[in-house]
């Protein structure tokens, strides 16, 4: 072979494989550089067919912040320990994904959150503790005495299955014992594929279960002056700043999030709702928390963000006020229950006349909206869906009482 | 209506049978491949249709029958083929690359150069059935499809392994391979006929070497995936089949050469040969 030729053939092949050098390497680090061949197919093969099959995970995806730090749908979706596995289009994944797979790259977060109420108490709140196992209960147990090792909840149990799968449960899944070991999803506050901390900050996110009037947080938050600023101002805050690094100047205004978890310049960021809180505001009588100390010192730091400490202290102390007025309405509403239950005039079973759905209503609807009220500024929860349903109910209760005992002649 | 040509080995003899093995092999290879996408598309049954029809109706030309009505089918399926194939590298395409033209949706749309195999198994057939033409003219025209080939080559392994990041060294060897192969074959395309055999026997055991590392890697490849049904392995691990086309279209070169350096008897023959054929 001439060396004409030869020459050409070199120089042709040099050049494609030089060319072909050069493109790959154009391609994103994400694309080329991962730990094993499945995570690379990941960062593009997964996306091929869902964007045919479901192309609205693709975009959220791809909005999201895992995308923009290189994440790949396997880094997330692969089975970790505990968990059950499916092989899907060439790649093995989990059945399901569970808080576990977060905490693979947010292990911190995820303590904060399962040592928190969202965790173990929230799914026993409904279900009792027969979906634990020994090691979740005691972990649930070592930071809520009491609150995971319990029966499960009579009206739940009273409205059966269907009620609780798509009613109760929908919201006390977040802390929902997972064969893997782990409690809940994180999916519950920041979605799945949008993998989103704007989501998480909106109040909307919290109202999806904090409302209503069991919990009507969301609703009193809108009357309140928070509420009415953060819908005035909305557009001019900056919701996917950093929780690091999460200034005023990025949420001058609080949201749900802001008070209770925000690491706000330089406030202890955390995942553990409970731990700024300093009452069992839902209780039938509310205490002091453990914590009570050291919640409310939090809670007020973050306060001081905007209010001077004189107005944070004239606050907690007008609201404690209003706690221990309600504890004291609704311990008078429960000495006439309790009395008309030892007489046997008021069946033991629960929730079997409606005298007994009245005295659950007086902790559980207006005590718990006259407190929640208190301690978040939202006067009209305080007064008419608190304390007016209060006294209007322990008139009836006292009315209904004096019937009884003069039907049955106990007086 | 047919004649029968006598099974006398010629390149243009060698050349008819590489199409029809092509058509017949090729309906395989993408009857595992679109089992990848369950069929979703209707449209990806359409060259496996094809390929069963085709290989039927070229069974003739490979036994040496031929005739006007055979030559004018045979040329039915080459427009065919290519009609298949170009269709195909648009659909294939349209998986993600008309979406959004970028180098990820290029690399993880389904590979837009592997039906092209198809136009060039049509452009073969109707090479081989168009109007009489010199041994070296027919050479000429299946090194340039051997070099089209080649090149399919280098881009199939360039976008295959760029889909796992060749993550393995190894995967850049088929991609150097198609490279040089096609730079040598673009110069015995050039070349007038006299064949450097040495060359292109060195050219083709090195594809055919590739081919068959190829195959036997990307077996094992499959074999120790993850996935917990075997099927599954071979049906979305590496394409088993894929780096025996580089044995494939070496052979196709080989060929070419063959033909184009061919002694004036055999050209006188292969010349009769083709004056038969055309006989109506």
């Amino acid at each position: 072979m001439p060396f004409r030729s030869l020459f050409m053939a070199v120089v042709i092949g040099t050049a494609l494989v030089v060319a072909a050098f050069l493109v790959n390497a154009r391609r994103p680090r994400v694309e080329r550089d991962q730990p094993s061949p499945a995570l690379v197919e990941a960062s593009g093969k997964c996306a091929g067919c869902h964007r045919r099959e479901s192309s609205a995970i693709v975009d959220q995806f791809e909005r999201s912040q895992h995308a923009v730090r290189g994440v790949t749908c396997l880094d997330c979706h692969r089975p970790l320990e505990g968990q059950a596995s499916v092989d899907h289009r060439g790649f093995v994944i989990a059945k399901s994904l569970t808080a576990r797979n977060c905490a693979q790259c947010h292990a911190g977060e995820y303590e904060q959150f399962a040592r928190s109420r969202h965790a173990a108490p929230a799914w026993a709140a409904v279900n009792g503790a027969k979906d634990f196992t020994a090691q979740q209960l005691a972990a649930g147990e070592r930071w809520h005495k009491g609150w995971v090792d319990r029966a499960p909840n009579p009206i739940a149990t009273l409205e059966g299955q269907a009620a609780m799968a798509s009613g109760c449960n929908a919201c006390h899944a977040i802390g929902k014992p997972n064969a893997d070991g782990s409690f809940g999803t994180c999916t519950s506050c920041h979605a799945r594929h949008s993998a989103s901390v704007e989501l998480a900050r909106l109040p909307s996110t919290c109202g999806q279960c904090h409302m209503g009037p069991d919990h009507s947080q969301i609703e009193i938050y809108e009357e309140s002056k928070h509420g009415a600023l953060f819908a005035a101002q909305r557009q001019r805050m900056n919701l996917r700043a950093d929780p690091k690094r999460l200034t005023t100047a990025d949420m001058s205004v609080p949201t749900c999030a802001t008070c209770h978890m925000s690491g706000l310049e330089g406030a202890g960021l955390t995942h553990d709702t409970t731990e700024r809180l300093s009452w069992f505001l839902f209780a039938p009588v509310s205490d002091k928390r453990p914590n009570y100390e050291r919640g409310q010192a939090a809670m007020k730091d973050v306060c001081s963000k905007c209010h001077a400490r004189s107005q944070i202290d004239a606050f907690f102390t007008r609201a404690e006020a209003v706690l221990q007025a309600t504890n004291e309405k609704v311990q008078g509403i429960v000495a006439v229950m309790d009395g008309l239950r030892k007489d046997g005039l008021v069946p033991k079973k629960p929730f079997s006349t409606p005298l007994q759905f009245e005295e659950f209503n007086a902790w559980h609807y207006y005590g718990r909206t006259a407190k929640h009220g208190a301690f978040m500024g939202g006067a009209d929860f305080v007064q008419w869906h608190g304390n007016y349903e209060l006294l209007r109910l322990r008139v009836s209760i006292d009315d209904a009482a004096a019937g009884l005992r003069a039907a049955h002649g106990r007086p | 209506m047919s004649a029968t040509r006598p099974l006398r080995l010629t390149p243009e003899r060698a050349a008819e049978w590489f199409a029809v093995a092509n058509v017949a092999f090729l309906g395989v290879d993408i009857a595992i491949a679109h089992a990848e996408n369950a069929y979703r598309v209707r449209a990806e049954w359409a060259p496996l249709v094809f390929s069963a029809a085709g290989t039927l109706l070229l069974l003739p030309m490979a036994l040496g029958r031929g005739g006007a009505a055979w030559r004018w089918i045979e040329q039915l399926v080459g427009a065919g083929a290519v009609l298949v194939g170009v269709a195909g590298m648009v659909f294939h395409l349209h998986s993600g690359f008309f979406q959004q033209q970028t180098l990820r949706n290029l690399v993880y749309s389904a590979p837009f150069v592997a039906p092209l195999a198809y136009v060039g198994v049509g452009l073969l057939l109707l090479l081989l059935r168009s109007a009489p033409r010199s041994p070296d003219e027919l050479g000429w025209w299946l090194l340039v499809l051997a070099l089209g080939g080649f090149l399919g080559n280098f881009g199939l392994s360039l976008l295959d392994h760029a889909q796992n990041g060749f993550f393995r060294w190894t995967e850049w060897i088929p991609v150097v391979a198609a490279a040089f192969g096609s730079g040598f074959v673009f110069v015995l395309w050039l070349r007038p006929p006299a064949a450097p055999w040495p060359v292109v026997a060195a050219l083709v055991a090195c594809q055919i070497a590739v081919g068959v590392a190829g195959f036997a890697l990307h077996l094992w490849a499959d074999w120790h995936r993850p996935a917990a049904r075997l099927t599954d392995r071979f049906l979305f691990g590496a394409p088993a089949f894929a780096p025996l086309l580089f044995a494939d279209i070496a052979v196709l070169a080989a060929i070419g050469v063959w033909a184009r350096a061919q002694h004036p008897q055999d050209r006188a023959a292969s010349q009769h040969d083709a004056g038969r054929r055309d006989q109506p």
